[in-house]
This record gives C-alpha cells, sequence and structure tokens, in this order.
C-alpha cells in the first residue's frame, strides 16, 4: 500500500557541496611558478577548500526564505604560507508576494557580474577590474518578471570584508529578455557611492572614493556561441572611467563538454588604457571534476600569466 | 605544505563517496509557476536524487523504464533534481520539474507542469540555444504535449524514435525539420521527466506499463521493488 503513496521522505529542502580547487600558473612578470589566477591579494581563485550551502524553509503553503552559504579556505602561496577564509555568499533572502528581499552578504545589483556566476572560473568579468563588486553587504531588493528582472541593492561598498569608514554603494540593474528562454538579455545599470578600495580583503586605502557609473550589458547565446558584452562609463576617485568587457566562448564536444573563450577588457583611466586579454578553455571531464585552463596578458603588469585549474564540486547528504 | 597537501588529497578522497552534480532549477520560480499555474499562491521546493532513494536498483529501473541507459554529465544517479510542488492556499495543486538533456549543442532543459495525475498541464524549453530555437518554443509546439501523461509515452522508443502501437505521442510534429536532433532530445527528455516525476512525486501509478525498448532491459530482480517509507517494500499489484 505504502507504494502508492508518493515518497517524500526522500526529499530535503537543502543542498550541499564540497568544492576543492588546485591552481598552478607561471607568470613571465615575476619569472616564476604562481598559484594564483589573477593575484594572490584577491580572493579568486587560489588553491582552496570550501563549501556551496542552499537551505530552504516553507511552511505550509510554499518556500518563504532562503539561506545561502558559501565560503572557502584559500591558501596564499606567495612568500609566508598563510590560510585565508573567505565569505562569498552569507545571505538570507526573504520571499514576498511582491519582491524578493534578501540581507548579508550577496551580489550587489550592478553589472553583467550581478547575474554571471563565475565562483570556480578563471576568466573574471569587471567587477574583478576595480569596477564594482563580486560579492558585497548590505541588502537587496528584487523581482522577476515576465519580461526580466529588476533590482536595487545599498551595500557597504567594501566587497568581501565589512567595513564601515563611511562607505556606502546604491545601485541597481533593470534587464529585459530571459537568457535562458529568449536566447539573449539587455542589462543597464547604475551605481553611486563612497566605496572603499579593496582587492580581495586587502583594503588598499582607509579612505573611501566617490564612484559612480552607468552599465550597459548585452548577452546572446545562438548555437554553441555565447557572446557577453559590457559597456561602464563614470567616474572613480575624480577620474573619469570607461570599460569595455567582451567574452566570446564556443562550445565543443559531446554536451558542449569543451569550452573555448576568449576575452579582452579595457579599461581606460587617467588619460591610459589598461589593457587585458585572456583566452581560457574549460573540459568538463566527469559530472563533478572541471579542468580549466586559462592565458591572461595584462599590459599594465606587462605580464602573461599561464594558469590551469581542476576543480572539483560534489554534493554531500548529510 | 606538504601536510596541507596530504589533507587536501584525504579531503578528496572521502569527497569522492559523496553524491554527484546539479541538476535543473527553474531560472525564476516565482515568475515561472505563477505562469504555469496562475492560481497558485506558492510553491515549496525539494531536492531528490536515485541515489537517495534507491541507488543502483533505481537506476536500474529507471532505465529500463525510459528504454535506455543514463549517460552524460546529468544523467547519473547522484544528480539532485529539483522539484516544484505548486500550492493554492495549503492544497497541493500541481508539479513542476525540470531534466537536462544532450541536445544537439550542448544542453536543453525540459520543463512539464504536471497535474496531481502526472498529466501535462505545460511543456517547455528553458534552454534550448538551437538557432530554430523560436519554432520550438512557440506555443503552438508545446501545446501538442497537453493532456498527455506517461502511458502515452511508454510506447515511444527513445533510442529508435518510433513508437510501438497506439500512442497520442505519435502525433507530436516537429516544426524545425532542420532541428530533428533536438526534437528527439525533447521526446526523451519529456520520458525521463514524466518517470522522474512517477517515481519521486507520484508513488509509480504508471510503474507497471512495459516501455517501448525495455526488451533491451530485462527487469532485475531489484527492479519490481524500491525503498518507501523508509523500508524495502514490494510494489507488485499497485497500478494506476
Amino acid at each position: 500500500m505504502l507504494a502508492g503513496l508518493p515518497c517524500f521522505a526522500f526529499s530535503s529542502s537543502y543542498l550541499f557541496f564540497f568544492e576543492a580547487q588546485g591552481i598552478a600558473g607561471y607568470s613571465t612578470a615575476l619569472k616564476k611558478a604562481v598559484y594564483f589566477s589573477i593575484s594572490q591579494k584577491e580572493a579568486m581563485q587560489k588553491p582552496s577548500l570550501g563549501f556551496d550551502y542552499v537551505q530552504r524553509f516553507s511552511g505550509a503553503s510554499g518556500d518563504f526564505a532562503v539561506l545561502a552559504v558559501q565560503a572557502r579556505l584559500a591558501v596564499n602561496a606567495e612568500g609566508e604560507r598563510t590560510l585565508e577564509p573567505q565569505l562569498y555568499n552569507a545571505y538570507l533572502k526573504l520571499k514576498t508576494r511582491a519582491v524578493d528581499i534578501w540581507i548579508g552578504h550577496n551580489r550587489p545589483k550592478f553589472g553583467l557580474s550581478s547575474s554571471l556566476d563565475n565562483h570556480g572560473q578563471l576568466l573574471q568579468p569587471l567587477s574583478m577590474n576595480g569596477l564594482g563588486f563580486d560579492r558585497d553587504w548590505g541588502v537587496g531588493v528584487e523581482h522577476d518578471y515576465a519580461w526580466g528582472n529588476a533590482g536595487i541593492s545599498l551595500t557597504t561598498g567594501s566587497g568581501m570584508p565589512l567595513y564601515f569608514k563611511g562607505n556606502y554603494f546604491l545601485s541597481g540593474r533593470y534587464s529585459r529578455g530571459i537568457l535562458n528562454q529568449d536566447n539573449h538579455s539587455v542589462g543597464f545599470s547604475v551605481g553611486y557611492g563612497n566605496v572603499l578600495d579593496v582587492m580581495g580583503y586587502h583594503l588598499m586605502s582607509e579612505t573611501p572614493m566617490e564612484f559612480y557609473a552607468a552599465g550597459l550589458d548585452f548577452t546572446v547565446l545562438r548555437n554553441n556561441l555565447e557572446h557577453r558584452l559590457e559597456f561602464m562609463a563614470g567616474g572613480l576617485d575624480r577620474q573619469g572611467i570607461f570599460a569595455l568587457f567582451w567574452r566570446t566562448s564556443v562550445g565543443l564536444l559531446e554536451e558542449s563538454r569543451l569550452k573555448l573563450e576568449a576575452q579582452p577588457v579595457i579599461v581606460f583611466t587617467k588619460l591610459k588604457a589598461q589593457v587585458q586579454f585572456s583566452v581560457g578553455a574549460t573540459y568538463l571531464a566527469t559530472a563533478d571534476w572541471t579542468l580549466r585552463a586559462m592565458v591572461q596578458y595584462d599590459e599594465e603588469m606587462k605580464d602573461t600569466r599561464f594558469v590551469i585549474q581542476v576543480y572539483y564540486y560534489k554534493g554531500i547528504r548529510l | 605544505m606538504r601536510k596541507l597537501s596530504y589533507g587536501i588529497l584525504v579531503l578528496l578522497y572521502f569527497a569522492a563517496l559523496l553524491f554527484g552534480a546539479v541538476g535543473c532549477d527553474l531560472n525564476d520560480p516565482d515568475r515561472d509557476v505563477k505562469r504555469l499555474f496562475p492560481e497558485s499562491t506558492g510553491y515549496k521546493t525539494i531536492y531528490v536524487s536515485i541515489a537517495r532513494k534507491g541507488g543502483e536498483a533505481l537506476l536500474r529501473r529507471i532505465e529500463e523504464r525510459l528504454g535506455d541507459t543514463f549517460k552524460g554529465l546529468y544523467e547519473t544517479a547522484d544528480v539532485p533534481y529539483t522539484m516544484y510542488q505548486v500550492f493554492k492556499g495549503q492544497e497541493l495543486i500541481g508539479y513542476i520539474h525540470g531534466v537536462n538533456q544532450k541536445g544537439q549543442f550542448g544542453g536543453i532543459q525540459v520543463f512539464l507542469a504536471l497535474d496531481l495525475e502526472g498529466t501535462i498541464r505545460a511543456f517547455y524549453f528553458q534552454k534550448l540555444t538551437n538557432q530554430s530555437a523560436k519554432l520550438l518554443r512557440d506555443p503552438a509546439f508545446g501545446r501538442q504535449f497537453v493532456g498527455l501523461n506517461l502511458k502515452d509515452f511508454m510506447p515511444y522508443n527513445v533510442v529508435t524514435g518510433q513508437v510501438k502501437g497506439e500512442s497520442r505521442v505519435a502525433a507530436i510534429k516537429n516544426p524545425a525539420p532542420e532541428a530533428e536532433s533536438d526534437f528527439r532530445a525533447a521526446l526523451r527528455a519529456t520520458k525521463k521527466n514524466l518517470i522522474l516525476c512517477d517515481e519521486f512525486l507520484l508513488g509509480n501509478r504508471y510503474s507497471k506499463i512495459v516501455s517501448a525498448g525495455g526488451a533491451a532491459y530485462p527487469r532485475t530482480p531489484a527492479a519490481n521493488e524500491w525503498w518507501v517509507g523508509g523500508s524495502l517494500a514490494r510494489t507488485d499489484g499497485d497500478m494506476p
């Protein structure tokens, strides 16, 4: 008789994933092996162990909240080796009939990076080039519509660490098109605040800088091709700033197991252009193991980095 | 550093005992649930996996019902499936579930909205990047699936694309002949989706219907039994 009943006893309301990654490369500027993808001071990517946890809360009539916690313990291999705890997602999202409201450490509503999952990737968007934040502490409100998404966030403008030095960042993004359904989306972002100059968990200056910007981003999917393009213009610390980001990807092999990417990033500041050009390859070896490689040329640093990553991501039954 | 490396290796060894890749979520459940069930007032998200419910024995039975083996990145026993129970007030009124399926250009994602009997009330692609996607996403294509259930799909052979005997699935027309492989992938995904919903949500209402192509997957001793309520229960005699 029991066999005729739905088996919700085997269901759960959470997901818990274990994550591990190894990173190694070579820097032509440093003339030695490196164990990071961008910089040791940046949070991503470094050899690390971590987890990703999502817990849904529901009552008799459905879900009402989501808790997300995503953290890593990374290794700083340069100089005196240290371990760096890193907290990415750490937010509670409350669902109301009108909007979703989150509080904690999450993606601020600004730019393409607010809708791009780059947690395990080597190639990074503009938020990792000093324009906006990959994660920030604060609150946000958003709503998904039949035509896209709109939302705003008020965050501390301090990125990974939490500081209160008169810093804040108010931003919003409006997007048209639902990428997976329409195969295209267009986003418009604005942001204003006094933000701190941070690299990962490193505070580069005690004094907040005025930052304001408007950005336009486009994403298009067609067959096995993906294009992501973002323009941003504004001011940072009383200097005009203009940035261009373009990532184009092609998926190859069955299930697009192999993805090849090219990504130029140009940031014009203080009457000079910082050019960064990257090419990358991602191979999904199994459902759990991913291999990535990247070659990145950074004109300002006069550096070419060759980086490989072994990435592992697997669910745990608690 | 060497101690840390050993530590990482040990953790990776134990991690290999864990379960697998990410399943298929609605991009925006709030919007999609309301669109698929306009009368709904809420939904509840649950996570299930073949490994958790019945392991290899259940995987074999699902493959037998599908008439094909599970393969690729998203067809493993440990993939967590995200299923949505849809409510009107406190009354359960239906389900939504999506699956990943190997398509012509990478993966496609096929979602079904089902009533409590397991009958399709909406079909749609969440992810489909084929340049003919517009034709396959046309509501007229999705409407061909409305009213069908697993009983209709069991005569459909997902390997050959043929229908054995009478089935309303034979009447489903491909509006984009140049996207035949994605059309076939969509039918396979729909049958797989319905089987998973039957296993995890409907209490195996349709478990006694033999699949076309199933002859290639003879029933194993474990195929008639699975974990229910914490104990292994026989299912003989339970019919929809």
